[in-house]
């Protein structure tokens, strides 16, 4: 099993690594595309695409919307076509052995990202410093090593069943996996407090209320939030343009020679 | 507004550009999520407005290191805007940079939500469907089919919608330079960018506490406590003072060593 484990592994990085930059996202790491290579590489093309019809039906209604990447489909499509080619058993057998091997997987690199994310300083000091090709390269270099993180844990997983792993996930102890659980969500905090404090300003600063009251309290979606934004926005861009027209065609008649010192009071 | 307005130079760029613009995850993390994607994406403009300028170049790179999240279409739409942008802001010195910030945060929001639906549960469900028929009868068709219908268009609306952020932008931008509104348009984009980072907030930033006291017996969850106070208190209020960390000159990497110090601490002693 070990030698078809490592190549069905190496596919699995190709295809998730190789999915987040050509055609946009979850094109190519779709169960209807890896069910075919899959199956091209264990020698049962045919089998290989049928599986991946049935398997895209299964995981139609599931996508990932928001935060992280899930190889959740690619992996489970993966295993699945492996175990039914090599095995000679039906589909639901493979799913069953995906399940577990997914969620082991989803363990590890939601552990690893605590540490990725750590990363986000060294970027910003790297991309200031304007060395490009640096930037990009070890940019590449780190999307890579995200990867095969969970490439290698499927490959023991595929190989040697997922025991060996579980083991090791409960030697940690469980506040190890909370707490980097819990500072992996609130670190997303820190992107967006670096926002705020670059886009705030004291006079506007209140909208800032407008919006989390409208998510919290109103339940409202971002597309009505912004639409109730822009419709304020437009409201005092079309006043404060007002007021400049004004001012401006009180400045005509008093002569070009009339103090701007105004202004402040104006757009305080 | 029309292609004419693009020289040979600046369609160099947008080519540049549109082909970067398929990085969009590019090292994709927690703190910044497609921060990495936007400034590669970004990078040929830069280079261009800001070649003899390093401080302004410093700065918009800065600029596009900020947390930046959306679908990877709209992605191309803003980032063409971005373009845009920078280019006003180097030539115009009435130009306030923080626009950029603002419209990039309020677009973000939005276009995500649209575009998620539109291309996740619209495009694909059609393609998959328009697939699953070939392939289940073991035609290798129903892959090459889904990547066309699904992969293939995404990159061209890519394309067009880079172009036309470009575009519009240039135009848009230019129009309120020359009436003098630059202060009224930099006023109204921070109220529009700020409502949305509100919300951002709200939806993304969230404290897992999970600490029940038991007095004399009575069980009281402490979150749903606070929240009864007000609605994700701990997470504005984190929010908040990471801002205040951030104004007073923490630097991130220390922010981020003690959001890990806290998680596990607050695990170990059991309150998350």
């Amino acid at each position: 099993m070990a030698s078809e484990a490592l190549r069905i592994c190496i596919a699995y990085l190709i295809v998730v690594i190789l999915d987040t930059f050509v055609l946009s996202w979850q094109c190519i790491s779709r169960p209807i595309v890896v069910g075919p290579i899959a199956g091209l590489i264990l020698g049962d093309f045919k089998t290989g695409i049928i599986l991946g019809a049935s398997l895209e039906s299964i995981f139609m209604g599931i996508s990932a919307i928001g935060g992280s990447i899930p190889s959740d489909w690619t992996s489970a499509t993966f295993i699945t076509v492996a175990f039914t080619i090599l095995s000679g058993q039906n589909t639901e057998a493979g799913l069953a052995l995906a399940i577990p091997i997914g969620t082991v997987m989803q363990s590890i690199s939601g552990l690893m990202m605590t540490f990725w994310s750590s990363l986000a300083p060294y970027w910003e000091k790297l991309a200031v410093s304007g060395k490009m090709k640096q930037f990009i390269g070890q940019s590449f270099f780190v999307s890579f090593l995200m990867q095969s993180v969970s490439a290698v844990v499927m490959f023991f997983a595929v190989a040697y069943g997922t025991g060996g792993l579980d083991a090791l996930l409960g030697a940690l102890p469980a506040w190890v996996m909370t707490g980097l659980g819990a500072a992996s969500g609130m670190m997303i905090g820190i992107g967006v407090a670096i926002l705020t404090s670059m886009i705030w300003s004291g006079s506007v600063g209140v909208f800032f209320f407008l919006g989390y009251v409208m998510v919290k309290f109103l339940n409202l979606s971002t597309l009505p939030i912004a639409i109730i934004g822009i419709v304020i926005a437009v409201t005092i861009f079309l006043q404060d343009k007002d007021v400049i027209e004004v001012k401006n065609s009180i400045q005509e008649k008093l002569g070009a020679g009339s103090k701007s010192s105004d202004e402040k009071g104006f757009f305080a | 507004m029309s292609a004419n307005m693009v020289d040979i130079k600046e369609k160099k760029i947008l080519k540049s550009m549109f082909l970067r613009s398929h990085l969009t995850f590019l090292a994709f993390n927690m703190v910044k999520m497609e921060a990495n994607g936007f400034t590669a994406t970004m990078a040929p403009a830069i280079e261009e407005i800001y070649k003899d300028d390093p401080e302004g170049k410093k700065e918009a790179y800065l600029r596009h290191q900020n947390f930046f999240n959306t679908h990877a279409v709209p992605f191309a739409f803003i980032a063409g805007l971005a373009y845009a942008l920078e280019k006003q802001n180097k030539e115009n010195p009435g130009f306030d940079s923080e626009i950029i910030n603002s419209l990039k945060v309020s677009l973000m929001g939005p276009t995500a939500g649209m575009f998620d639906s539109l291309f996740f549960n619209g495009l694909r469900i059609i393609a998959a469907g328009i697939g699953i028929g070939f392939a289940s009868q073991g035609s290798i068709l129903g892959a090459l089919l889904f990547i066309l219908l699904y992969g293939i268009p995404q990159s061209i609306a890519k394309y067009y919608f880079l172009n036309w952020g470009f575009t519009y932008g240039t135009s848009f931008i230019d129009q309120i330079f020359s009436s003098g509104l630059m202060k009224a348009l930099t006023k109204a984009t921070a109220i529009l960018g700020l409502t949305m980072t509100g919300a951002l907030t709200a939806t993304m930033v969230n404290v897992p506490l999970n600490w029940t006291v038991d007095i004399n017996g009575a069980q009281l969850v402490v979150q749903d406590v606070l929240n009864s106070i007000f609605p994700g208190l701990l997470g504005i209020v984190l929010v908040f003072v990471l801002v205040r960390l951030i104004k007073k000159g923490v630097r991130p990497t220390a922010l981020i060593v003690g959001i890990l110090a806290l998680g596990l601490l607050g695990a170990l002693i059991g309150i998350f």
